[in-house]
């Protein structure tokens, strides 16, 4: 008798205890090819639990994270989102990759939990009309407009565009032609060069002939770096510029210091270029905790998904999934670790993140101001 | 006008490049009839191991740099020849007498094997050489020419030459002919038929690890699954001029690189490929032998 009033009084504890916590969940590549961004995600995210519950919780209430593995594939995503859809989360953050994101959307909007993304840019995700589905990250798109502006600014007279038939640069390539043609600008070059070749020496005589200011090129880093190899062994002095698919530092390795020197591309931020008070604070506590500062993006992403939830249900007492999502919309100037936060409807990031990077004459890459 | 000029030398520099590879298919094809889909590897080996030689021979600045230049070339291509005559051993030869299919398959299996061992050895990711070569350039007139695009031709047109005169004039190119035109009379004339062949996976290997050696020091950047794209071009190279020809192989890589490069500066860049490809197309039609096949008698 003794024993069972003694469990029915532990019991009784611990579902108090369950009943003062609040149950956010993260999905995260932990393992998988995009192992480094999910452990990455897994750092960002566990260390600012550990800091609001130190500071005594979200309205009130202890941050129990609950972490699953998606793999980096869609299968393991799908049941990853089942399992944290019966543990009873309120919100969920998180995937990285746009298509795994996508095989959990479903998931979570039918459980009406809240789902804040932090890696996947395709534009189609928020054009669905999903209400529980917000992205701290930015889409495909804006990186076309950032690039027009940019050329815009440069006062460029002659743009020439090169991509490399992808999906991605394709689209990017396509994205920038016609924001241009809107604004009446001369595009004097429009092509697509073929990716893993070594010689591109015949496409710069071309690009050369055709007189353009400067050139767009939207692909991967290993056939930017030959470009500009290339380009410098012609004597050519053009311009080029990239998106952030060249973000990678092997770029300068194959194209060599010289011929790197100058080169533009569009990229987030990188973390340590992060600028706000709020972000060099965090970064120092990261670097406290881990021994190295974080080294992606979408890591901190992840992190201001986590802190924008943790917003919402401050702001609204409330833990459910329809009033965490109208807090959500609510937010204005939320002052993210990757700048100034606010969601529109279709649950997509307003304001613009990609930034201006520029090569110097030792390699390094320098935001632009 | 100037354009023009300018996509010929691009032309020719990258059909260079091709030619060298495509005698590796043309000498083998010609003595065994069978194509050797592990060439392209071959000269990815080559332009791995020129990465790694080089990086040794950097370190020893007592010899000048043609001089160790000179030393890498020959090493590479001993190398390379040497991993050619092992996948003759190890591939072909148990499948001599096979139907030609089984030597195909062991063929293409050998190719697998070779750019998966790359692949474990030095990693998927790319591989960069160190800038040794000189980056000016040559001004004619508005022609601007790197000199080193200058150098690749004129090498490969060398080791052409010597191998051109190699078979026709000397007693072993003689047996190597004899052999490509009937392997059982050229054993009643004398001639170790098995020597030949192996001979044959020498010379091939050779020139194209020195291609791959070239392709690295030109244009810097090497990756495992490079030899398959060369590889294709270069098998075209050898179908267009005649397979089993070899002034034939030089001219079609030459041909090649030129249509290639004219397709980009006249029609667009991102159907180069598909212009020489139907170029070939209409070539095999007119001439099925492909140009030279037919003209010179003796097939090597």
């Amino acid at each position: 008798m003794k024993k069972s009033i003694a469990a029915l009084a532990l019991g009784l504890v611990s579902l108090a205890a369950r009943a003062d916590n609040v149950k956010i969940g993260l999905l995260a590549p932990i393992t998988g090819s995009w192992a480094s961004e999910g452990q990455e995600m897994k750092k960002n995210v566990e260390l600012l639990v550990d800091e609001v519950n130190a500071k005594g919780g979200v309205a009130g209430k202890q941050v129990q994270l609950v972490i699953e593995d998606d793999g980096g594939e869609r299968r393991g995503a799908r049941v990853a989102a089942q399992r944290l859809a019966t543990q009873g989360v309120v919100a969920v953050v998180g995937t990285y990759g746009s298509a795994v994101t996508e095989a959990t959307q479903n998931i979570f909007d039918e459980a009406g939990i809240v789902q804040v993304a932090n890696g996947s840019t395709a534009v189609r995700l928020t054009e669905k009309g999903l209400k529980n589905f917000l992205r701290t990250c930015p889409r495909d798109d804006e990186q076309g407009r950032v690039g027009a502006a940019l050329l815009e600014k440069m006062g460029a007279k002659k743009i020439a565009l090169l991509h490399d038939s992808s999906a991605y640069s394709k689209g990017l390539a396509d994205e920038i032609n016609a924001l241009l043609k809107a604004k009446k600008m001369n595009v004097v070059f429009f092509d697509a060069l073929t990716p893993k070749e070594q010689d591109y020496s015949a496409i710069l005589t071309r690009l050369k002939a055709a007189g353009p200011d400067v050139v767009f090129f939207t692909g991967y880093y290993p056939e930017a770096g030959l470009l500009l190899k290339q380009k410098k062994q012609m004597g050519w002095k053009v311009p080029f510029i990239g998106g952030d698919a060249i973000n990678n530092p092997d770029l300068v390795k194959i194209a060599g210091k010289e011929a790197a020197e100058g080169f533009l591309f569009l990229s987030p931020p990188v973390p340590k270029d992060l600028d706000t008070p709020e972000a060099k604070a965090y970064v120092a506590s990261y670097q406290k905790k881990y021994g190295e500062a974080p080294q992606s993006i979408y890591g901190v992403l992840a992190g201001d998904g986590f802190r924008v939830v943790a917003a919402s249900i401050e702001a609204t007492k409330s833990t459910s999934g329809e009033k965490i999502r109208a807090g959500l919309g609510a937010l204005k100037d939320f002052p993210g670790f990757t700048g100034k936060i606010a969601f529109n409807a279709k649950g997509d990031r307003i304001g613009e993140l990609y930034r201006v990077y520029k090569v110097d004459a030792n390699g390094n890459f320098v935001l632009q101001k | 006008m100037d354009q023009l000029l300018e996509q010929l030398t691009n032309g020719l520099a990258v059909g260079s490049i091709y030619a060298l590879i495509a005698l590796g298919y043309t000498m083998v094809y010609g003595v065994l009839k069978l194509i050797n889909f592990a060439h392209g590897d071959l000269f990815t080996y080559g332009a791995y191991l020129g990465l790694t030689l080089l990086t040794s021979l950097l370190a020893h600045d007592r010899m000048g740099l043609g001089l160790r230049l000179l030393l890498l070339a020959v090493m590479v291509m001993g190398l390379v020849a040497v991993i050619g005559v092992v996948v003759e051993r190890a591939a072909y030869r148990p499948l001599r007498d096979s139907p030609r299919l089984s030597a195909v398959v062991s063929a293409l299996g050998a190719s697998i094997f070779l750019q998966n061992a790359l692949m474990l050895l030095y990693g998927a990711r790319y591989q960069v050489y160190p800038d040794v070569l000189p980056q000016n350039a040559v001004r004619l007139g508005d022609l601007s020419i790197p000199v080193v695009r200058i150098a690749v031709v004129a090498v490969s047109v060398v080791m052409m030459t010597v191998l051109y005169l190699f078979v026709q004039k000397t007693r072993i190119g003689t047996a190597i002919r004899a052999a490509a035109i009937d392997q059982g009379a050229a054993r009643l004339m004398g001639i170790d038929v098995n020597k030949v062949v192996v001979l044959v996976f020498v010379i091939g290997p050779a020139l194209g690890g020195a291609a791959g050696l070239l392709v690295g020091l030109y244009y810097g950047q090497i990756g495992f699954t490079m030899g398959w794209t060369y590889g294709m071009k270069a098998f075209t190279a050898a179908i267009l001029g005649g397979i089993g020809n070899i002034p034939g192989a030089m001219v079609g890589g030459l041909l090649l690189g030129v249509i290639e490069a004219l397709g980009a500066a006249y029609l667009s860049v991102a159907w180069k490929d598909a212009l020489a490809f139907a170029v070939l197309i209409l070539i095999l039609i007119v001439r099925p032998s492909g140009l030279l096949g037919e003209r010179v008698a003796e097939k090597v």
